[in-house]
């Protein structure tokens, strides 16, 4: 492979392993308090879009202005989640926590098809996002290197957060025993609402990135990249949030990769990003950056 | 004296009324999902249709019963039993896209029910099948199709993207391959993909080394419209042509610039009205929507309709599947919106096919290739 190619296909999956990188950091976060697999995070992410889409389409407000929109209310939709579904389970088996996530995605993506239909709908993408630069033949967008940047300042907000704040403090002290936090007199639902919100909205981003990048927007678009997002978060080290990005870097890099070395095998590039995935929990089982099962925080 | 008149005209009547039967028809089409706008072209067109003759000959009315299958698998095998066990269809129309045919056929052959398929084109689904018939061409003829106009064209190296999760995708690669290869084209490389795959960067970087002359992708809109979209951005200009998977309006929004100049064969062109039967619906859709722009979907669905209707009528009982099913088989040029139709023994159409160009957002008819 020459040169170009390859830097080529670096910069493709850079912008696809970002991507993966925002919607994991919700995963793992919601994990890291409740150890709970919130199955209803993709379809976040759609919810994310798809309140863009409606912003400017139907409201017809600036691209900007639906952002904001957007990543406040879906914090909202998350935040209402965790208050409707999770929030009566907190001490139930972990198992029916997990069956209720799978139960408010089908929730949310029947829902948006009652109300949107299922038919796939063009985003409208701002002209500034479309911008083509050509680098000495490496062809990139706007969005495509706004990604890898917008997720790693991100990355730095949730880490300043996490670690710099009372809250973050208190998400930490969380994550190690709920109810001796409870005795330490912190709101733990709170909290865990704060981390709901936290996850959703970074969702949110990774859907309007989404939609930037393969600009269709319809009711399922959730389900597929909320799996590998998911698997991403598991391969970084499930709790951890460095990790997640690390894992949705790693995931977004071998999809790439697969069809650059192997372009016959390219139908198969989502069995390869989680047989990767198999391995990783065979040999490292609490994935890159996680330390033990019962204690990694974060 | 009229007493007794007008109480034997109520008595023909309330007579006439009860001996007219309602005939229930299943409709298995995806209402959502990712195939949603294909189903949704075909329910205009079978409910026009519908409109426009609701009943038989005898007075029997037809009554239409709709069922979302989602474009998935197990959904459209649940439509099918439910409607023929339950709701007592007598005949089904569906589903959209082959791989779901295949199970609505699979079903409807054991219970001896007809199936009209609207634009289900692969080869294999009315091989050995008795009650299999569809009012679109097949995917051998379609395939063919598109690798002649590739080679008078003059472009004789292709790169083919096979979605290699759907049976329609399968079926039209190989029988591209066929025609091109004996022409004397070369298919350079042939790319896998998976339906519902959204990032196809990686692959686009690799087929600018390969530089074929032309991209054939007998894929659905979906797929088809982001592959354009990124082939743009990546700079990649090869021509792109692909079958009636993305024959709709749906792929035009989504692939907004990025499409013109693609190349696709149809059913049916609307500008181009083949038969007397055409002309009129158009002007029908005309009048009901205010565009004659009728898909060919939507055309494919009124013919489904019709031609149930049609073998219907030559049946002395009407809910009677097996002699339904035998009149289906026996239609020799059945004057249909979307041209004449000739049904084979097995149950395949006999039909033209029509290439398409998008220029500027609008699908322009190029050329009507006969079989």
């Amino acid at each position: 492979m020459d040169l170009l190619t390859f830097m080529q296909q670096m910069v493709n999956g850079f912008s696809l392993g970002s991507m993966y990188a925002l919607i994991a950091i919700g995963y793992t976060m919601v994990y890291g308090v409740l150890r709970l697999i919130n199955f209803a995070h993709g379809d976040i992410m759609m919810v994310g879009a798809f309140l863009a889409y409606a912003v400017i389409s139907i409201f017809n407000l600036p691209f900007s202005v639906a952002v904001l929109l957007s990543v406040i209310i879906s914090a909202l939709v998350g935040i209402l989640t965790d208050k409707i579904a999770y929030k009566p389970l907190r001490e139930a088996p972990r198992i029916s926590l997990l069956i209720t996530a799978i139960g408010i995605s089908f929730f949310l993506e029947n829902a948006f098809t009652v109300f949107a239909g299922g038919v796939p709908r063009p985003f409208p993408v701002p002209e500034y996002m479309q911008n083509i630069f050509n680098v000495s033949g490496v062809i990139f967008s706007t969005s495509s290197i706004m990604v890898p940047f917008v997720t790693l300042i991100l990355l730095l907000a949730i880490l300043f957060v996490l670690y710099k704040t009372k809250y973050g403090m208190a998400i930490r002290a969380l994550s190690f025993d709920i109810k001796t936090v409870n005795l330490m007199g912190i709101d733990a639902n709170r909290i865990i609402a704060i981390v709901f919100a936290l996850g959703s909205a970074l969702a949110a981003v990774g859907g309007i990135f989404w939609v930037i990048n393969y600009p269709s927007v319809e009711p399922m678009m959730g389900v597929l990249v909320g799996l590998k997002a998911f698997a991403a978060a598991v391969v970084g080290g499930i709790g951890s949030v460095t990790g997640a990005v690390l894992g949705g870097f790693i995931i977004g890099f071998t999809e790439v990769v697969v069809v650059a070395f192997f372009p016959d095998m390219a139908g198969y590039k989502d069995a390869f990003a989680f047989v990767f995935l198999i391995f990783v929990l065979l040999f490292k089982p609490t994935g890159i950056m996680g330390k033990d099962l019962e204690k990694s925080r974060f | 004296m009229r007493k007794i008149i007008g109480l034997s005209v109520a008595t023909a009547l309330t007579c006439t009324m009860a001996l007219a039967k309602e005939i229930n028809v299943g409709l298995i089409l995806p209402m959502s999902g990712a195939v949603a706008a294909y189903g949704q072209n075909a329910e205009v067109g079978v409910k026009l249709a519908h409109k426009l003759q609701p009943k038989l000959d005898n007075g029997d009315e037809i009554k239409l019963i709709l069922v979302d299958n989602k474009g998935d698998k197990v959904e459209t095998a649940n439509a099918a039993t439910r409607l023929i066990s339950s709701d007592k269809a007598v005949a089904l129309i569906g589903a959209m896209i082959s791989t779901n045919t295949a199970q609505v056929i699979s079903i409807a052959e054991k219970k001896h029910i007809p199936v009209v398929a609207p634009a289900a084109t692969n080869d294999k689904l009315t091989m050995r099948k008795k009650y299999a018939n569809r009012v679109c061409f097949t995917d051998s003829f379609q395939g063919s199709v598109v690798a002649n106009y590739a080679l008078k064209q003059n472009k004789k190296n292709a790169v083919v993207i096979v979605d290699q999760a759907t049976v329609y995708s399968l079926g039209l690669a190989k029988a591209f391959k066929n025609t091109y290869t004996k022409g004397g084209g070369k298919i350079l490389k042939k790319i896998r993909i998976t339906s519902g795959d959204k990032d196809y960067k990686a692959i686009i970087s690799q087929i600018k080394k390969i530089n074929p002359d032309i991209i054939f992708l007998p894929v659905y809109h979906p797929e088809a419209s982001m592959i354009a979209r990124q082939a743009k951005e990546l700079g990649l200009k090869t021509t792109m042509i692909s079958g009636d998977g993305v024959a709709n309006q749906t792929f035009i929004d989504l692939g907004g610039d990025a499409v013109n100049g693609y190349l696709f064969t149809d059913a049916f062109d609307y500008t181009n009205p083949p038969t007397k039967k055409s002309a009129e619906f158009i002007k029908a859709y005309q009048k009901q929507t205010g565009s004659n722009a009728l898909n060919a979907f939507s055309a494919l669905g009124a013919d489904t309709y019709n031609l149930l209707i049609n073998a219907m009528n030559k049946c002395e009982d009407p809910t009677n599947s097996e002699c339904i099913n035998k009149e289906i088989k026996k239609t020799k040029n059945f004057e249909a919106v979307t041209g004449l139709i000739s049904i084979d023994k097995d149950g395949n159409a006999i039909k033209s096919a029509v290439i398409k160009e998008i220029v500027n957002g609008k699908a322009e008819y190029k050329a009507t290739v006969n079989p």
